[in-house]
């Protein structure tokens, strides 16, 4: 059996918060006595991912998924449990190890504020002992992938938020490290913007085969990238499989949309299916999943030229996780 | 290592020019202080008919003089701003890399150092000539004061962190970097000259760091001690040096494992 590249066995983080209630009375108190609330972050969580897998990292707020993350990358100490990344403890921070990661956040500065990036690309390369020959090489491949040409000799501070990112993540990526942690790394931007990185984490993996872990609110990023997801709620893994096995386990249903040239008359359509919703003289209809193909060869055959158009296909995945998250088990 | 520093020292540099405001405040700062304890030193010393405990007005100048140097080629800012860096989630990125943030943060202050001091030089003659300072130290003694002046720098530097990873465990460091510092101010030798503290203070100021930064050196460039008091005030740093290293060591140890990472 080949080694996995990230093995996390029961990780757990708790952390230790002040606690306090209202009032003047109150703070008097805190002064003299401070209580103290344990916090689970992540309460025991174990996968394995294999070299080379995008995996999608899915939970709401406060779920865990940060604190998982910088565990892994080593800025966390944990609570409990183990976790080897390319065979090193992560939180050791040994330099052979950082050496081979990154972790990037949306949100976050390897860059000096005052400077423009190429200088700071240049420290970066100086600290991750990048030869010359293959530091031209991926700043070409990043300038290219990112269209960095125009940013790079300006001081980081004049560039605006979608820039900044673009070249924070260029500033992550130089030494090509074999493992990557993105955290929310589209957050804050525009459609289109959001695109190109997706496609450049695509070819990352692809061309380099580097291995990644992903987190994002925006599922978009995570059908479009990820095979594999990992759905984590109240820093308990809830979920690890595939993305469209995870669709149909959780939604054992399809959605028929009909809408007819002259409307719909009492209810009519609800002999088919369960009504989803009605709007625009559009209804959609829940049915389960084994019989949505004859349920829809029933509305052709029943309501034949009244059709003016019709389609089937699966909830929206978004709905299936919420659902996840609402009702707290993947049966 | 010698390419990470040229790197780092240059990307310092070209922050560093950026901040000329800021520089020529701190120069005015650091140096209205000592010309002010200078001038009060100089009306006492003329008030007792010349001298303090053995000081002239001439031996105050050149003291003032020199511990305005010394203070200024010892001083780290750094930690002061560790604080920030560890609430605002400044300090991530700078862990994730290959390299101690130490590192970064030397090369900030060793270019902060050399920006600043050819503007602080000219000023610091001239407080020496307008006071008519008496430049006494022996050729040996100034050898000497290069060791005692980059052991000076090194303790400085580490006591200022050890101060500073408090910020891994409370939110409020401000208030012992405070403590730090007016202690400093106290026993470091800014006040006074170390010689002139009455005892029990001469004693308490020998036993605590802040000596070794500033007053040790400055005592060494103005002349007047013996080879053998020198030396005994070289071990003295010696020893501070490696426990504010050993000191450091521990507290940053203790303090990642503490490290939250908030808003990171």
């Amino acid at each position: 059996m080949t080694r996995a590249i990230i093995e996390v066995d029961g990780l757990t983080k708790t952390f230790r918060v002040a606690e306090r209630s209202e009032g003047v009375g109150a703070s008097m108190r805190a002064l003299v006595r401070r209580r103290y609330k344990d916090v689970p972050a992540v309460a025991g969580i174990s996968f394995r991912i294999e070299a080379g897998e995008i995996v999608g990292f899915l939970g709401p707020n406060g779920a865990g998924k940060t604190t998982t993350l910088k565990a892994l990358s080593g800025l966390l100490h944990p609570s409990g449990g183990t976790a080897r990344v390319l065979g090193h403890v992560p939180w050791k921070r040994e330099n052979a190890y950082l050496r081979q990661m990154t972790l990037l956040m949306g949100n976050r500065s390897q860059l000096v504020w005052d400077i423009p990036a190429a200088d700071s690309f240049r420290v970066l390369q100086e600290i991750y002992g990048i030869p010359e020959a293959a530091y031209q090489r991926t700043l070409g491949e990043l300038t290219e992938l990112l269209d960095l040409a125009p940013l790079l000799h300006k001081p980081v501070r004049g560039l605006s938020l979608g820039e900044r990112m673009k070249v924070e993540f260029a500033a992550g990526l130089l030494h090509l490290p074999r493992v990557a942690f993105l955290d929310e790394p589209t957050i804050g931007l525009d459609v289109s913007m959001q695109g190109r990185i997706r496609q450049f984490v695509a070819e990352l993996n692809q061309r380099h085969g580097v291995t990644i872990l992903l987190t994002s609110h925006y599922m978009a990023d995570v059908v479009a990238l990820c095979k594999r997801v990992l759905v984590i709620h109240r820093g308990k893994l809830l979920y690890d499989g595939g993305l469209s096995a995870l669709a149909a386990r959780l939604a054992p249903y399809k959605l028929i949309g009909v809408t007819l040239r002259d409307g719909e008359t009492d209810g009519e359509l609800s002999r088919y299916g369960e009504i989803d919703k009605r709007g625009e003289g559009r209804v959609t209809l829940r049915v389960p999943r084994d019989q949505a193909a004859v349920t829809t060869a029933r509305v052709v055959h029943d309501l034949g030229d009244r059709l003016a158009d019709l389609s089937l296909g699966d909830p929206p995945i978004e709905d299936v996780i919420d659902k996840v998250f609402t009702t707290e088990s993947v049966a | 290592m010698i390419g990470i520093y040229r790197a780092l020292l240059l990307a310092s540099f070209q922050s560093a020019s950026q901040y000329r405001v800021t520089m020529f405040l701190y120069l005015l700062f650091s140096i209205i202080r000592p010309v002010i304890f200078l001038a009060a030193w100089t009306a006492v010393a003329a008030a007792r008919g010349g001298t303090v405990g053995g000081f002239s007005a001439a031996d105050f100048a050149m003291y003032y003089a020199i511990v305005t140097l010394v203070a200024h080629l010892v001083t780290s800012w750094n930690a002061y701003e560790f604080e920030f860096e560890v609430q605002h989630g400044r300090l991530s990125p700078k862990l994730l890399r290959p390299m101690h943030p130490l590192h970064q943060w030397i090369a900030e202050n060793l270019v902060w150092k050399a920006f600043t001091l050819p503007v602080m030089l000219p000023v610091i003659v001239a407080i020496a000539v307008t006071f008519n300072a008496r430049f006494t130290a022996e050729p040996w003694q100034v050898m000497l004061f290069v060791p005692s002046l980059l052991l000076g720098a090194a303790i400085q530097f580490l006591w200022n962190w050890i101060v500073a990873t408090a910020a891994f465990w409370t939110t409020r460091v401000n208030a012992v970097t405070t403590l730090s510092d007016r202690l400093g101010f106290m026993f470091a030798g800014l006040v006074a000259p170390l010689a002139l503290l009455p005892e029990p203070l001469h004693t308490i100021a020998y036993a605590l760091p802040f000596a070794s930064m500033i007053g040790i050196p400055a005592e060494i460039l103005r002349g007047g001690l013996t080879p053998s008091d020198v030396l005994a005030r070289l071990a003295l740093q010696g020893v501070w040096l490696v426990l504010c290293f050993a000191g450091y060591q521990a507290v940053w140890r203790l303090g990642l494992r503490q490290y939250s990472a908030v808003g990171a």
